[in-house]
């Protein structure tokens, strides 16, 4: 029932309820327990799994208010300003998520003030009322150890040490010599507890700019029942979006499940985009792609949509009869439910740049990051292979004399024997781009026996320091 | 002898039924001129099946094995013996797609191609080369959507969503080898879609062996030695002309199957067969040259000496054409 660490002995970090009615105390070696009760029962604590822990109870908090923020390994922060109302009540909202909790079997303690130092002091030293309302903190705080301050262990024993116990006795003495003797830090906090002074929480997760969501009172598990929800959800969304003049750039869908796992789900559009039956065209793609990894459990009790990212929307005026602009919007409807099922970075396509060299030429973006610049010209372009190996493959080559043409090539362990080549075109690095610039490339236009054209190239001179090395660059129709 | 007529008139009744469902008239099977069977109107699946959907490749006698051409609301399956031919492969169903896409309707709003690659095929025979795509067979960069999978089954739902949208000019789909689940089934999806959408759908094959296949059409490609490239003092010699493909039929409309030599023709978009003896006349040469050693040094390709020489040909080639 005791969990315990290495901190160069075995000792009690926590214990539960029996355990401390045994006189067991945090700190106190496992030697000396195991001395006074030898059949107790020790686990070894696993810090990196309580945070997780934490997280995942955190992510569950979500469904209650988007700003929760951890509070160092055992304590959640919950800023429920404005969302009260929707549990009908601050009280209710509290004995709800105690009630929740209970269940799950943790054991908690929480408090509910108007500022985060307070709710902290009272959810771990207030006995009886955990609801302390404003204005009441300073009755609430006087009876409260010096530890209901969030202080540093050094200034808690100095403190203690000149007889100051209670934070009482802190509220009525002189600033200035506390100030002086134990830090700034030690009024700040005391001024954070009694609501003088803000303080922020750091919410875990960004804030949606919009999001809808919808409380199941029968838990929901099949796809159907999600996908119909995120239609519902995406009409509600849409009205918020249209009154914004904005449309949605990536979509969030958090589904709470009743045991207290959160899935999200995100689907990202090329362009901006309102539509509900579009929205929930992409998470049915998306859901197709997860099938089997979404686990259900025992049902969603909770789902939310929210729009993570807007952009501005643009109304486009169509015309009747369907131009290219509509055209446009299904490419990128297709492009995004493509995207959407294999993944981001599924659909590419090629961007052209100002550069001789071949592989700077032309790359591929995902599709919508392409970003519409100035097209690239150049003069006419030369001969060049339909497709471009992403890296050149070394091939070993022999050639009739030195500066000359390959006059066979092995690639990929085949021999490839070279009937007609063209060539050389010589191609300099970039100086002006790189630190070091590479060989400098001779390009040959190969056609092997059976017909086959390559796109072979010798980087290096010869009578320099190094040979030069054959490559297999692209391949011709 | 009675027996025998009414089996043939038996026989031949059921091939026109199935001409009826496959929409294809029996009347097709011998190729009929242009215009002959015109009025004859097919329906199938309550849409108008036209009679002129199809694109001309420009090779006359393979576009009368095609019966008429290239079908353009059709499944047509490329395949390649090995990955090797990768480039001879990928390169005759981008041709299609560019005969296609400037044949069909809204060839004046020209139309991007998506071309969904399975698994390994861009590390194995590369990305697309946008320049090369567009000086070979005029596609855009802004006309090109890539679409990767990692999976069979996301490539399928992939091309078929694709075909089903109608917007593309070409849908273009290449793997590699015979997976288990590209089936007649598979390919008979692929192939409604295309025909719904009247939009062509390229099944590009690496390294397949023949299999069955719900496409109407099912060309076997592999390189051929390209001819020698034109300048104005005639061939020149080792020089590499336009892209050569060796195509053989292997299931069509008409029944008829053959090989076919072709040259590819970048500024017409067509083909141009180059007809067996011509074929071995090439070969020779070249073999003749390449033990000429006077021409030991390849010659210089855009140079200042060949460059112009690509230009004009383009243009003294339809009046060498008429003085021939």
């Amino acid at each position: 029932m005791v969990s315990c660490r290495q901190n160069n002995a075995q000792r009690i970090v926590a214990l539960d309820e029996r355990a401390e009615d045994l006189g067991l105390k945090p700190g106190m070696g496992i030697a000396d327990a195991r001395a006074m009760y030898p059949d107790l029962e020790v686990v070894e604590a696993d810090p990196d799994r309580d945070q997780l822990l934490l997280e995942s109870l955190a992510d569950w908090c979500d469904r209650f208010t988007p700003l929760v923020a951890l509070d160092g390994r055992d304590g959640l922060f919950l800023d429920i300003s404005g969302c009260a109302h929707l549990f009908g009540g601050e009280n209710a909202m509290l004995a709800e998520i105690l009630r929740r909790l209970t269940h799950q079997g943790f054991d908690v303690r929480a408090a509910l003030a108007s500022n985060p130092g307070m709710a902290w002091a009272a959810a771990r030293y207030a006995k009886g009322d955990c609801n302390v309302s404003p204005g009441q903190e300073e009755t609430a705080l006087a009876p409260m150890p010096l530890a209901a301050l969030r202080l540093e262990e050094k200034t808690r024993v100095g403190l203690e040490s000149v007889g100051l116990r209670h934070v009482g006795a802190l509220i009525g003495a002189p600033r200035a010599p506390l100030a002086r003797r134990f830090g700034r830090k030690l009024v700040t906090r005391l001024d954070q507890a009694l609501g003088v002074v803000e303080e922020a929480i750091t919410p875990r997760l960004p804030v949606a700019p919009l999001s809808a969501e919808r409380q199941l009172a029968e838990p929901i598990g099949t796809r159907e029942e999600i996908e119909q929800l995120v239609l519902i959800l995406a009409r509600t969304l849409r009205q918020d979006l249209e009154r914004r003049g904005e449309g949605a750039r990536r979509l969030l869908l958090s589904l709470f499940r009743v045991d207290g796992t959160v899935s999200r789900i995100a689907v990202g559009t090329s362009r901006p985009q309102r539509e509900p039956l579009t929205v929930a065209k992409l998470f049915h793609e998306r859901f197709s792609a997860l099938e089997g990894s979404l686990d259900p459990g025992y049902g969603f009790d909770l789902v939310r949509l929210s729009v993570t990212v807007t952009a501005p929307f643009e109304v486009e005026q169509t015309d009747l009869a369907e131009g290219p602009a509509c055209e446009k919007e299904e490419f990128s409807l297709l492009a995004d439910r493509i995207r959407a099922r294999l993944g981001e970075g599924a659909v590419l396509v090629p961007v052209l740049a100002e550069s001789h060299l071949p592989e700077r030429r032309a790359r591929f973006v995902p599709f919508g990051k392409e970003v519409a610049g100035k097209e690239a010209t150049g003069p006419a372009e030369k001969i060049r292979p339909i497709r471009l190996l992403e890296k050149p493959e070394p091939v070993e080559a022999s050639a009739e004399v030195p500066e000359g043409p390959p006059l066979s090539f092995r690639w990929r362990r085949a021999l490839y024997r070279v009937a007609r080549a063209e060539g050389p075109e010589r191609l300099a690095s970039e100086w002006w781009r790189e630190d070091e610039p590479g060989p400098t490339r001779d390009y040959f236009r190969v056609e092997d026996m059976e017909g086959r054209r390559y796109w072979l190239y010798r980087e290096g001179l010869y009578g320099e320091k190094t040979a030069p090395r054959w490559f297999l660059h692209g391949i011709f129709p | 002898m009675a027996r025998m007529a009414m089996a043939q008139e038996k026989l031949f009744a059921l091939r026109r039924e199935i001409a009826k469902i496959e929409g294809n008239l029996p009347e097709r099977f011998a190729a009929p001129e242009a215009g002959a069977g015109s009025e004859a109107v097919l329906r199938h699946y309550g849409r108008l099946a036209s009679g002129a959907g199809f694109s001309v490749t420009g090779a006359p006698r393979l576009d009368s094995a095609l019966g008429g051409g290239i079908p353009r609301a059709a499944l047509t399956e490329v395949s390649g013996r090995a990955t090797r031919d990768s480039g001879a492969v990928c390169g005759f169903a981008l041709a299609l797609a560019a005969i296609v896409s400037r044949t069909g309707a809204g060839a004046q709003s020209a139309r991007p191609i998506l071309w969904i690659c399975l698994g390994d095929m861009l590390s194995e025979a590369g990305f697309p080369y946008a320049p090369g795509l567009g000086s070979f067979f005029g596609l855009a960069p802004d006309k090109l959507l890539l679409a990767r999978a990692g999976r069979l089954e996301d490539a399928l739902w992939a091309a078929e969503e694709a075909a089903r949208l109608g917007s593309f000019s070409a849908t273009v789909l290449e793997l590699r080898g015979n997976p288990a689940k590209l089936d007649l089934t598979a390919t008979r999806r692929l192939h409604l879609r295309a025909r719904e959408a009247a939009q062509p759908v390229l099944l590009i094959r690496h390294s397949a062996e023949p299999e069955p296949t719900a496409a109407p059409t099912r060309l076997l490609v592999s390189p051929a030695p390209s001819s020698l490239r034109e300048a104005l003092a005639g061939p020149l010699p080792r020089s590499i002309g336009p892209p050569a493909f060796a195509a053989t039929l292997s299931k069509s409309r008409t029944g008829k199957d053959g090989t076919f030599v072709l040259d590819w023709n970048s500024h017409d978009f067509a083909f141009q067969e180059r007809w067996p003896a011509g074929e071995r006349r090439i070969v020779r040469e070249s073999g003749r040259e390449a033990q000429n050693p006077g021409h030991l040094a390849a010659a210089s390709f855009n140079g200042p000496d060949s460059a112009p020489a690509a230009r004009t040909r383009l243009a003294l080639r339809p009046e060498r054409r008429r003085a021939g």
